[in-house]
């Protein structure tokens, strides 16, 4: 069986990464970050609410716009948020420093971050970093207010940043009882944010046998109005490889893999310890290419990781256009039983505090059911679940039409790249013209993929 | 010319689909009368992926035989090939009836089926079983028994065997078009019936065919079939992991291996580049030369090690007297001579049909090894005896009909 070299190569000396928490949902988010083991020193809280900036475990933090809101946070009114940043623009930039690399995490339809994410996104273009955004779109039971909030934000980010991730809370939280307390869905979204951060940066930092790049996870999600598909399992022992992917595929914004049916290009790393083989990566991928189409294109990245000890991790992400697909709210039943108009007061305080739902909701019986069933022995065969939905949000009528997004990003990287041009890269796909035959096995291992790589011979 | 004496070998190959006219003559010489060729396409590692399409360049490849040897083609001895075939040594017995004590023709039909009375997949059928040796009475080094005294008669027989709808595929794709199947014939078999003569059979040797998609390989030791099989690698790789390494398109990278590659290493100097000629999106690019050779090395190498194992586990390396003959589209790569014997450690030669007579140089290529060696194959056949070493199978199995 062939190893992939232990001797782990340094990461990228000049990956500098700042992971910035916009807004409440930002805070939380980075908290859970943190609690996965970030650097606690890349990590900046931006925000209003000089309260909820307290509470944050961020050892950068920045306030903003303290002359005009006194530290009381933005009320919900995006505008605020956005001329709070605005007058504390010196302050974003000097926290972002010398980032070439700049996430940010934002839960969209309050005020703070919706409101001063793309002017942040733009600050970090401005000093010439590549700009990542994790961004949440609000319940569908929050209201149409803070949705269409969350959609006029999106579409700006959209033009200031590089790539926007986004999530949708009414998928993420798919997988939380309908009973729990709204803290557990936010925490269940806080989880999938922290992983696809995690997950990003290590594809930029993991220098692995095939090492993703930047436009490379660009490209993966790159859509005109995206909705991301992110998956991430981690599994160990002996059929770590089909476990990591299962786990995987059954995250809540993966449906199973059956949304990945659609999508155009999806990237996939595998990581592992030292121990990880080459061959357990040829398994996962073999598995994975089944629930992909023949035109999919794959972006696939491999990578040692001496934190993840014996267990091997698999990431997935990649986005479907939400404008390509029907406009339907995306809440459970929510077509043939109206969720009741709740809980989520349109305006909030002032002073945020934590949102919470009242004990007595009640949800349709689906719902109920599908929660009787342990999320296990659903099979394809006898999902009682409904057809997969897209993650649509319908975009605002008037919303404006976003132009093509800048193609610096790739271009910057590209360039970058260049230099290392004959560095032993490799197409995702490493069957390539051997892709639909059936695979030579030999000894357990798939001839089809180049010798060389499997062996791990590089040329000087 | 009495028909029976022309004889038409197909290969549909991975990369090329190959029609021979040959005429085998009584004296046991073949002349070729023409090679008809097509690119292959819809064939994938030996095999038909798309029916439709392999279909088309069959009857290209065919007409283009006819055009060039001006004989009308009604049936084909057919190449099949692919890593479903398998082989195996089997004993065959049968203890002469009491009545009699002279052994007979009968007894070789009744020795072989015995041979092959071994459970093979339920999906897979026979493809050939070749005599090696024969035992009366257990005794060795017995050439032609019949006559002789004895009660028992024994025989160790080569058997190959494949998934049987596969091979069906390859004669439906010829039968489609009108054209008569004689006999399926084991490509790397019919490769080594050119590549090796008599002298060189009975100093063993192993023959290689690497072609596109597969290499096929065939052990002779003592004059005898020992082994035989089929690894689903081939030049297509060796395109495929260029393409991969190099980020080139595959077109670009077949032309890079047959035009710049080997599979020797360190013999660049150091850091020397290749610049890809100007051709849309491609201009300039620099390709390391120790690169390249090392993607095609790692490949080539992988393969002989793999057929070098199976050669060493059953012990026939130091049979090997006449080393390795190595033949096949592939066995044109730079320096791929000098590597095989570095893995063998047996001296290796570069082959192609040589043992045939009439056939013009154009005809010397090894890429032909197959379908040239399919007429030495029919010659064979035709003055075989039942006991011969190529005892046709007898088609008891249904899905073959009659042909
Ligand atoms: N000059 C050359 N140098 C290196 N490789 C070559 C050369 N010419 C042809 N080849 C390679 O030989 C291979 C084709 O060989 P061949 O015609 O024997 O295969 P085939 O019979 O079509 O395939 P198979 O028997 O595997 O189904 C191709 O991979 C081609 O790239
Ligand atoms: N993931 C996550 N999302 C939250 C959390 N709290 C609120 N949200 C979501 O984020 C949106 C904006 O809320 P918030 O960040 O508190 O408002 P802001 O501070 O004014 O930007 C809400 O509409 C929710 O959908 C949280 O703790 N975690
Ligand atoms: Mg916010
Ligand atoms: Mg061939």
């Amino acid at each position: 069986m062939i190893e992939l070299p232990r001797n782990q190569l340094p990461p990228q000396a000049d990956l500098r990464i700042k992971i910035l928490g916009l807004g409440g949902a930002g805070a939380n988010a980075l908290d859970r970050i943190q609690l996965d083991g970030a650097n606690s020193d890349e990590l900046v809280a931006i925000n209003t609410d000089t309260q909820a900036l307290t509470g944050s475990v961020a050892p950068h933090k920045v306030q903003l716009g303290a002359g005009l809101t006194r530290g009381l946070g933005a009320g919900g009114d995006p505008e605020l948020g956005y001329r709070a940043a605005e007058e504390s623009a010196d302050e974003i930039r000097a926290a972002i420093g010398h980032a070439n690399v700049v996430f940010m995490c934002v839960g969209l339809g309050g005020g703070t971050g919706s409101g001063a994410a793309p002017l942040v996104a733009s600050c970090a273009r401005d000093q010439e970093a590549l700009v990542v955004v994790f961004a949440t779109m609000p319940f569908s039971f929050e209201g149409k207010r803070r949705m269409s909030q969350a959609e006029e934000s999106l579409a700006t980010l959209q033009q200031s940043a590089d790539v926007v991730i986004c999530f949708e809370n009414d998928r993420m939280a798919e997988s939380v009882s309908p009973r729990a307390p709204i803290q557990e869905a936010f925490s269940v979204s806080d989880q999938t944010i922290s992983q696809s951060v995690r997950a990003i940066s290590s594809l930029l930092r993991r220098r692995g046998l095939l090492h993703v790049g930047f436009d490379e996870i660009v490209t993966a999600l790159r859509q005109q109005n995206p909705r991301c598909l992110f998956g991430y399992g981690e599994a160990e022992g002996d059929h770590s490889a089909h476990q990591a992917l299962e786990r995987a595929l059954k995250s809540p914004l993966m449906d199973r893999g059956r949304m990945l049916a659609d999508v155009q290009n999806v990237l996939i790393q595998v990581a592992g310890g030292p121990q990880l083989t080459l061959n357990e990566v040829q398994i996962l991928m073999e598995e994975f290419n089944r629930h992909i189409s023949d035109t999919t294109r794959v972006l696939f990245g491999a990578a040692i990781d001496p934190q993840l000890g014996n267990r091997l991790a698999v990431t997935i992400l990649s986005s479907l256009d939400a404008d390509g697909a029907v406009h339907s709210p995306v809440v459970r039943g929510a077509v043939s039983h109206p969720a009741p108009a709740r809980h989520i007061p349109a305006e909030r305080p002032a002073v945020e505090e934590p949102l919470r739902v009242p004990d007595s909701m009640d949800f349709p019986p689906q719902d109920l059911l599908e929660e009787a069933l342990p999320a296990e022995t659903f099979s394809d065969a006898e999902l009682p679940v409904p057809q997969p939905e897209r993650p649509i949000v319908s975009r605002p009528v008037g919303a404006p039409v976003r132009p093509a997004p800048r193609p610096t990003a790739a271009e910057v990287v590209a360039a970058k790249r260049e230099t290392r041009q004959e560095q032993m890269q490799f197409e995702p796909v490493t069957r390539g013209r051997f892709e639909k035959s059936e695979p030579t096995i030999v000894d357990g291992q798939d001839l089809d993929v180049p010798t060389f790589l499997r062996r791990n011979v590089r040329p000087k | 010319m009495a028909s029976e004496d022309i004889v038409v070998g197909l290969e549909i190959g991975t990369s090329k689909v190959c029609a021979v006219v040959g005429e085998t003559r009584r004296d046991g010489t073949v002349k070729i009368l023409g090679v008809g060729q097509a690119p292959s396409r819809g064939v994938r590692k030996g095999e038909i992926v798309d029916f439709d399409t392999a279909g088309k360049c069959v009857r290209e490849a065919l007409a283009d035989a006819e055009e060039k040897s001006d004989v009308m083609i009604r049936s084909v001895f057919l190449a099949v090939t692919g890593g479903h075939t398998e082989s195996f040594n089997n004993r065959g017995s049968v203890n002469i009836p009491e009545d009699r004590e002279e052994i007979c023709e009968d007894d070789f039909e009744d020795v072989q089926a015995a041979a092959r009375e071994v459970s093979i997949p339920p999906a897979n059928m026979f493809l050939h079983s070749i005599l090696q040796h024969y035992y009366v009475d257990g005794q060795d080094g017995v050439l032609n028994p019949v006559g002789m005294m004895g009660r028992k008669l024994e025989a160790d027989f080569h058997i190959v065997h494949g998934v049987g709808t596969r091979i069906k595929n390859s004669v439906r794709c010829v039968k489609e078009l009108d054209i008569e199947v004689e006999d399926v014939v084991f490509a790397p078999l019919a490769a080594a019936q050119v590549v090796l003569d008599l002298n060189q059979k009975n100093l063993g040797a192993l023959v290689i065919d690497i072609g596109g998609g597969t290499t096929g390989y065939v052990v002779y030791v003592d004059g005898a079939i020992k082994q035989s099989g089929c690894l689903a690698v081939g030049g297509d790789h060796v395109t495929n992991d260029i393409s991969l390494g190099l980020r080139i398109p595959m077109a670009r990278a077949e032309r890079l291996k047959v035009e710049e590659g080997s599979v020797i290493l360190g013999q660049s100097v150091p850091g020397e580049v290749l610049v890809l000629k100007d051709e849309t999106g491609f201009a300039g690019r620099e390709i390391e030369r120790e690169m390249l050779n090392t993607i095609i090395h790692c490949r080539i190498r992988e393969a002989f090690e793999l057929l070098k194992r199976q050669t060493d586990e059953a012990n026939y390396l130091p049979f090997l007297g006449a080393g390795v003959l190595l033949t096949g589209g592939c066995s044109m790569l730079q320096g791929i001579d000098q590597l095989a014997e570095e893995v063998f450690g047996l001296p290796v030669h570069l082959t192609h049909a040589h043992t045939v007579s009439g056939v013009t140089s154009a005809f010397e290529n090894p890429q032909f090894s197959t379908a040239i060696g399919l007429i030495k194959y029919a010659q064979a056949m035709q003055g075989d005896k039942p006991r011969g070493w190529f005892s046709r199978i007898r088609r008891k199995l249904p899905f073959f009909g009659v042909w």
